[in-house]
């Protein structure tokens, strides 16, 4: 069970349930320290005055700001001064559909568990959780953490409080300047891309991906902890833009309906000549495209062959 | 015009979409510098060897993992990157979800992905990612490090989520929810069934302001001028216990 990061109350209209916030995502990552190269002594920092080069203890630190090229300090308990009233409550203000709420306002997870073996509390705990489970609605309210106000969205995950913390919309940059290349695609190019995009669709299944980075390092640090030499793979390639994308997309789907590996495919096509991975029948088909002259005589090489010359060309 | 901060290709099958990567959101909360509060001078943090007692320059610091008390294994940044794999420049979409079937607790970071080039295959993929209603799942080496992300049709663009590892997300089952007691009454769920309906609304993002950010530019502002500051401590409310007492109070005697 992870610990409690805040107490207070989740407030609704004028129930207040007491609950308990802790996070929803833990930290698996490996971290370094940071050594002394010579004795492998871990490193402390330590804060210094840039005027007085003399330690300076925590008490002694405030927070500066520049504002109109001036400076200005607040002391601890200037800031908290600001701190919004009832600083340990969660006040519902409003309910929303979950569909209409972007991911990309999403910033950290945790959850609400009700704190106290109170019988009330265990009871509006279990209210909002079946009132709001039932039609996916999430509850948008504020907090203060530590030393910040959160616009924060609580819904229902697996029969829990699901708290995440929000982004404010200012803090959402607009779309406006990001270039998004050509024309609309046409309606055949596109029927191809949706029959790539179903062929090779699943369902969400979160526990299909492993951190595959995490266990390189483990692999990394294990491997240097018994002395060995660690190299650095060679970057992958960037690839071509294709020249004929209605091919590239056609290739593609004739490939995924057979159930071919598609990573597995690219490699051939980039190592070698890309004609050569063709049967004759797609090799035909691009001839036609093409117009290439006397084409139904040709066999696979030679069909392979006049195209490769009409790339030239 | 924006600045991106990434450019490789994104791949499906046979298909190669050139692109650059912009950073979709940014944090306004109001950052201060570490001062001394006496002569309001910038705070340095030092790195200081405590068996020398003098402070150390970046090149005599090596990065070590803790396999022991006080006993590292000691790796240099190459070897570091060399668990970022080979796939530096290169997204390929391997598979295909129902994007609103990913529970919203793995979305982590998001990034507009702009075309590097003015060929029409980047609008071919995010129109057919906005008609299949579908998200692309693939990996992602950005710092050296691999994510997983999920790129879809948002608004006119492509966005890149990473997303959190099962292993990263917390199990609900996991939590020592409430079991004990009755249940929630039926006239006590009709009540915070209106209730809700009563707070029901559309989504509308630009209502929420950051006051907390205006209030702490305000106080700046205040203290610039030499004003005052009143240091006065805010109270906390008062919880009841009577559930059914409270929604209809909430209700305002409408039930």
């Amino acid at each position: 069970m992870p610990r409690a990061l805040w107490s207070g109350s989740l407030s609704f209209g004028l129930v207040n349930v007491p609950v308990q916030l802790v996070s929803g995502a833990r930290d698996l990552d490996y971290h370094f320290h940071q050594l002394h190269s010579k004795d492998k002594v871990r490193v402390e920092h330590r804060r210094f005055c840039s005027e007085e080069d003399a330690e300076v203890l925590w008490e002694e630190v405030g927070h500066g700001y520049e504002r109109n090229g001036k400076q200005v300090v607040l002391s601890d308990e200037e800031l908290a001064s600001v701190e919004p009233r009832k600083t340990r409550t969660i006040e519902i203000e409003a309910f929303v559909d979950l569909e209409q709420v972007d991911p990309i306002y999403f910033d950290h997870p945790y959850y609400l568990i009700a704190s106290g073996d109170s019988e009330g509390t265990a009871r509006a705990y279990r209210l909002l959780v079946e009132l709001m489970g039932k039609e996916e609605r999430v509850a948008l309210g504020r907090f203060v953490m530590r030393t910040k106000e959160y616009l924060a969205a609580v819904r229902v995950r697996d029969g829990a409080l699901e708290l995440t913390t929000m982004r404010f919309h200012d803090e959402v940059r607009g779309t406006s300047e990001i270039p998004t290349g050509g024309k609309k695609p046409t309606r055949k190019t596109l029927d191809n891309a949706v029959a790539i995009i179903e062929e090779l669709s699943t369902d969400w299944d979160p526990e299909r991906y492993e951190d595959c980075y995490r266990e390189r390092l483990r692999r990394v640090i294990e491997r240097k902890r018994k002395g060995a030499t660690i190299e650095t793979p060679e970057p992958e390639r960037q690839p071509k833009p294709v020249p004929d994308l209605m091919a590239a997309l056609e290739q593609t789907l004739a490939r995924v309906r057979k159930g071919d590996d598609m990573l597995a495919a690219r490699e051939q096509a980039e190592d070698g000549d890309e004609l050569e991975q063709l049967s004759r029948e797609e090799l035909y088909e691009r001839a036609q495209r093409e117009k290439i002259p006397g084409r139904s005589k040709m066999d696979r090489e030679e069909l392979a062959a006049a195209l490769r010359d009409g790339d030239e060309s | 015009m924006a600045r991106s901060i990434w450019n490789g290709t994104v791949t499906f099958g046979m298909v190669n979409v050139p692109v650059k990567l912009y950073t979709a959101t940014e944090s306004k909360t109001v950052r201060f510098q570490e001062v001394h509060l006496k002569d309001g001078a910038r705070i340095e943090h030092r790195r200081i060897c405590p068996k020398d007692e003098r402070e150390i320059p970046m090149k005599e610091i090596a990065k070590g993992f803790e396999i022991d008390e006080d006993k590292y294994v000691v790796l240099d940044d190459d070897e570091i990157k060399a668990a970022a794999g080979d796939r530096g420049k290169l997204i390929h979409l391997e598979e295909f979800v129902d994007a609103a079937e990913i529970d919203p607790i793995f979305f982590e970071k998001t990034y507009y992905v702009g075309s590097r080039d003015a060929e029409d295959v980047y609008r071919l993929l995010l129109e057919a990612l906005r008609r299949t209603g579908r998200a692309g799942i693939g990996r992602f080496t950005f710092h050296d490090r691999e994510y997983l992300v999920a790129l879809r049709a948002l608004d006119d663009v492509l966005a890149l989520h990473t997303l959190r590892f099962h292993d990263e997300v917390v199990d609900a089952r996991d939590l020592e929810l409430p079991t004990g007691g009755r249940k929630p009454a039926k006239r006590e769920l009709q009540m915070a069934g209106r209730l809700v309906e009563m707070l029901h609304e559309e989504f509308d993002p630009e209502r929420y302001e950051d006051t907390y950010r205006n209030s702490v530019l305000d106080l700046i502002k205040r203290k610039a001028a030499g004003k005052e500051i009143d240091l006065t401590a805010q109270e906390e409310p008062e919880h009841g216990d009577d559930l059914a007492a409270a929604l209809e109070a909430s209700l305002g005697g409408r039930s």
